[in-house]
């Protein structure tokens, strides 16, 4: 009983990160904190000459709470910055329903020359 | 007697339940102040606000921070979530219901500043207190600006 409840205990706490697969063909020299990324939501368009490097899927662990669709963006904003991208193309968005309270996402990166930051683009909201 | 005993248990326990968010909440109070003020506050790279600046920010994620003010070095750092000791009071009182909705609402946790660049650290301080956050941060003077001239009082 004792260990059924450090388990839940610790599942609970540690366990608020939705689940993330990624995949990578090719990745590129990793960008600073000053180099700027752009989120594409599904009806903005990727710029033409951007190249795909790879892709990830967010779904819900059944545990996530730190799952909404900025928290996702952020995430994901992460990894492309680790992996050279410096666009975000959310390609499928699921909101949350009766069977999961995440925003489950998938979504493109990219990497383009142009100066993202003059894209249109999805802005982010804090809170 | 025993009616208002068992009334008053009752909703002692109603009370007790998710004892960390009815306590401290799902968000928390976070205040920026700098020197010199007027400085730009990203949140999540998201520009903010100025200093002095205060905002709630949800307690279940993680938050970067950046305070940036043309001729300064970039002030840095995190809002790491540190565990909420209010959440025991669900163990200890059984409120049961509170072990799983605190975690949901993010109430489980506390935001606290860690430093990301040690070598601002200077002039810098934090004070986290019950259920706020303050950060106050004197900002150093870009190196790479070159000074051209003093600003004189009159006399």
């Amino acid at each position: 009983m004792k260990k059924a409840l450090l388990a839940l205990f610790s599942l609970l706490l540690f366990s608020c990160s939705p689940k993330i697969t990624t995949s990578f063909e090719t990745t590129a020299k990793a960008l600073t904190i000053e180099d700027k990324v752009a989120f594409l939501d599904l009806h903005h368009a990727v710029p033409e000459g951007a190249k795909k490097i790879g892709n990830a899927h967010f779904q819900d662990s059944g545990f996530s709470t730190d799952c909404d669709f900025n928290s996702n963006l952020i995430k994901a904003r992460k990894i492309a910055r680790e992996k050279g991208a410096n666009i975000i193309k959310v390609t499928e968005k699921k909101t949350p329903d009766l069977w999961s309270s995440c925003y489950r996402i998938k979504v493109d990166f990219y990497f383009s020359e142009k100066d993202v930051t003059k894209i249109p683009q999805y802005q982010l909201q804090i809170n | 007697m025993k009616k208002t005993v068992l009334i008053a248990t009752l909703s002692l326990s109603l009370l007790i339940s998710s004892c960390a968010t009815i306590i401290s909440g799902s968000k928390q109070k976070v205040n920026f102040r700098s020197n010199p003020a007027a400085a730009s506050i990203f949140i999540d790279e998201v520009e903010v606000g100025k200093t002095p600046f205060e905002i709630k920010l949800e307690r279940k994620k993680e938050h970067h921070v950046m305070i940036k003010l043309d001729g300064y070095q970039t002030y840095e750092t995190n809002l790491t979530k540190k565990f909420n000791a209010w959440y025991i009071g669900n163990i200890l009182f059984g409120g049961l219901i509170g072990i799983i909705i605190d975690p949901i609402t993010g109430a489980i946790y506390n935001l606290s500043p860690d430093e990301v660049n040690a070598e601002m650290s200077k002039g810098t301080a934090f004070k986290v207190n019950k259920s706020d956050v303050y950060i106050a941060v004197a900002l150093n003077i870009d190196p790479n600006w070159k000074k051209v001239g003093q600003l004189e009082k009159l006399n």
